[in-house]
């Protein structure tokens, strides 16, 4: 892969977690609520995938999915805005927290609150870009737990039926709140159930943004070459609770320190200095670009406006 | 005016919205070459071909949360549900996701989207196929519902619905498909939320709709030979609700009897009555009464069908009952 591409990867995955470095201490300081879906050790699976996306390209994001939004394009001030309940937010004030965040005009079409709702969206968003013939995709995320849902089924099987643009992006990071993968899935992989479709179902290692990054560029090229969609599921692991204080009794402390080892952020800066592709230097000024940016557009954020009553009742109809 | 069927006028209604803008498409299931279970899209397909009138496999959560994917990229769906039951089905998509999106996502979003969905009691759908649910509905913050009774305002409803940049959900009563009616030449649109007088009165206030404010125009004619003057008022839909007609009405009149096929409990019924009584309680000279559907599943048997949902002469006993006060 092109060094450059590289640089930009490690860049995007220091946006994400410096981002939410900063949110964890909005939590802390009682500034925003604990119940935030961290995306900590997801970071490559993101990065890697989205970035192998256009801006006019469609996202739905998932609960887990900040990393998501920040990749595709969302301005990281409005991000924070929506966590504070800022006017300035994406939602204008609804408070967005992790659901409700979207920013049209680089393709984020938000997020379906009940989990697994975004595929039949997907498939709609699909539909409309055949309708309209462009080239556009729509890469939709999902965890290994939403895989279970019916609406999986139905969006999957009628855009295979109809090879619509669509990437099904699956993050396998095993458990579904408490319960573990092998207790909910009928199948070892949820790829296997890509060939029930009749598309191609692929595996790659989520903590390592080449790896996913090379699979969707394949997965996006198919799909504009009116191919159909692809089904890519990223192993990954969230290095924190499910929520900020969750109290984590159903994995062992071994476990998660295997993982750990694997953490993107330490393993892929050391790659990237094995290889040659960066030196130190060249990496501690990049975090410390990206530093600056997320302290001026929290800064931002917090210089917001809270909304009044008056914003309960606004927007609700066209 | 033209005289024709509910049918046509919904058909006649959808081919122009096609004709007029290449960003109105129909899905759902057996829409295309077969023109739907009821025949509503018969010829759509031919005349407007497969990219614009096609058919899904039996997904309803597919259909309806398709049609918002759809609405929120820049089109206008309009899809069909085969049965109004079967938004339970697909009430993520209606209730959560078509409702919803706009709101949630602070306003960033339309979501243009008609989900045609045909209800009602009628030849022995039997308890899943015969339900009316717009009171189940009606409380979706961000979504329309509508219950066209005429074949005008099956015409002039659809057409401004799929005109709406709001979701609609339109709940066509297969009963009516049949009934013939005048329907106005050339462009026809009926403002969406804006209730009916279908017939003018002074001494009770009936407010019906699809086929209740067929029987009660019927129970109105009956009463009218008895010396009794009904008004029979059409909100044309469930939400929006038309308060200011309904309550200006009663308050001349001082009764008001409300019918309609869903169960009495929980019906939309109880909302007009309520609405009613906070604002116009003072103004009654009897108690409110409603005129529904039994609480119970419809029976499939067409001979049991008949005694779940109110007829004619239900109204009029209830109109008796409130005159007599």
């Amino acid at each position: 892969m092109e060094s450059d591409v590289q640089l930009s990867l490690l860049r995007g995955m220091l946006r994400v977690s410096l981002w939410e470095e900063r949110l964890f201490r909005l939590i802390e300081e009682g500034r925003t609520s604990g119940f935030y879906h961290a995306g900590r050790g997801q970071e490559a699976t993101a990065v890697g995938s989205v970035s192998a996306l256009r801006s006019d390209d469609y996202l739905l994001y998932n609960h887990r999915g900040m990393g998501q939004a920040i990749a595709k394009g969302v301005p990281l001030d409005r991000l924070f805005g929506d966590f504070l309940g800022m006017v300035e937010g994406t939602t204008g004030g609804l408070g967005a927290g992790i659901v409700h965040i979207a920013w049209p005009e680089v393709g984020v079409l938000g997020q379906s609150g009940t989990l697994g709702g975004g595929f039949v969206l997907a498939a709609g968003a699909g539909l409309s870009i055949r309708y309209r013939q462009t080239d556009q995709v729509v890469m939709c995320f999902f965890g290994e737990g939403a895989s279970n849902r019916g609406t999986w089924h139905e969006a999957a099987n009628a855009v295979s039926l109809w090879k619509l643009p669509v990437v099904w992006l699956c993050e396998n990071n095993g458990y579904a709140i408490s319960v573990p993968a092998s207790a909910a899935l009928s199948t070892p992989q949820v790829a296997d159930r890509a060939s029930a479709y009749g598309m191609t179902g692929v595996v790659v290692d989520g903590m390592d943004p080449i790896a996913v990054r090379e699979a969707t560029d394949e997965a996006v090229a198919r799909a504009r070459a009116g191919e159909g969609p692809t089904l890519i599921e990223a192993m990954t692991y969230r290095l924190r609770g499910h929520y900020e204080g969750d109290p984590e009794s159903y994995r062992t402390r071994d476990e998660v320190d295997q993982w750990r080892a694997r953490d993107p952020l330490v393993t892929f800066p050391e790659l990237l200095l094995s290889t040659g592709v960066a030196t130190q230097a060249t990496i501690d000024s990049m975090r410390a670009e990206v530093a600056a940016e997320v302290d001026e557009a929290a800064e931002t954020a917090l210089r917001g406006t809270l909304p009044g009553a008056e914003r309960v009742m606004q927007g609700l109809y066209a | 005016m033209t005289v024709m069927s509910y049918a046509r006028a919904l058909r006649e209604a959808l081919a122009e919205e096609l004709e007029r803008d290449d960003s109105v498409f129909i899905m759902g299931q057996d829409v295309g070459a077969y023109g739907g279970a009821f025949g509503i899209t018969k010829g759509l397909q031919e005349k407007f071909g497969e990219r614009r009138v096609f058919d899904t496999p039996i997904s309803e959560t597919l259909i309806v949360g398709g049609g918002v994917g759809a609405a929120i990229t820049g089109l206008r769906p309009v899809v069909e549900l085969q049965y109004a039951d079967f938004v339970s089905i697909a009430m993520d998509e209606i209730y959560n996701k078509a409702a919803k999106w706009r709101y949630m996502h602070g306003g960033l979003f339309t979501v243009p989207l008609v989900i045609r969905a045909p209800e009602g009691a009628a030849n022995g759908g039997g308890p899943e196929h015969s339900q009316s649910p717009e009171a189940m509905l009606m409380s979706a913050a961000g979504l329309h519902v509508v219950t066209p009774s005429t074949p005008a305002d099956a015409k002039g409803l659809l057409k401004s619905a799929i005109r709406s940049n709001n979701p609609v959900l339109f709940l066509e009563h297969k009963g009516l498909y049949g009934l013939k009616g005048e329907v106005p030449e050339g462009e026809h649109l009926v403002e969406i939320g804006q209730a009916a007088v279908a017939r003018a009165g002074t001494h009770v206030t009936v407010v019906a709709w699809t086929t209740l404010m067929h029987r009660s125009l019927e129970a109105a004619e009956q009463l009218a030979a008895e010396g009794i003057s009904v008004e029979v008022i059409d909100p044309r839909g469930v939400n929006p609700l038309d308060t200011d007609t309904i309550l200006e009405s009663v308050r001349r009149t001082g009764r008001l009897v409300i019918a309609h096929e869903a169960p009495k409990t929980g019906g939309a019924g109880a909302e007009v009555a309520a609405i009613v009584a906070e604002h116009a309680i003072d103004y009654l000279a009897a108690p409110i009464v409603r005129v529904a559907g039994a609480d119970v599943p419809i029976p499939q048997n067409t001979a049991l069908e008949r005694f779940v949902i109110p007829g004619t002469a239900e109204v009029v006993a209830a109109i008796r009952s409130v005159m007599s006060v």
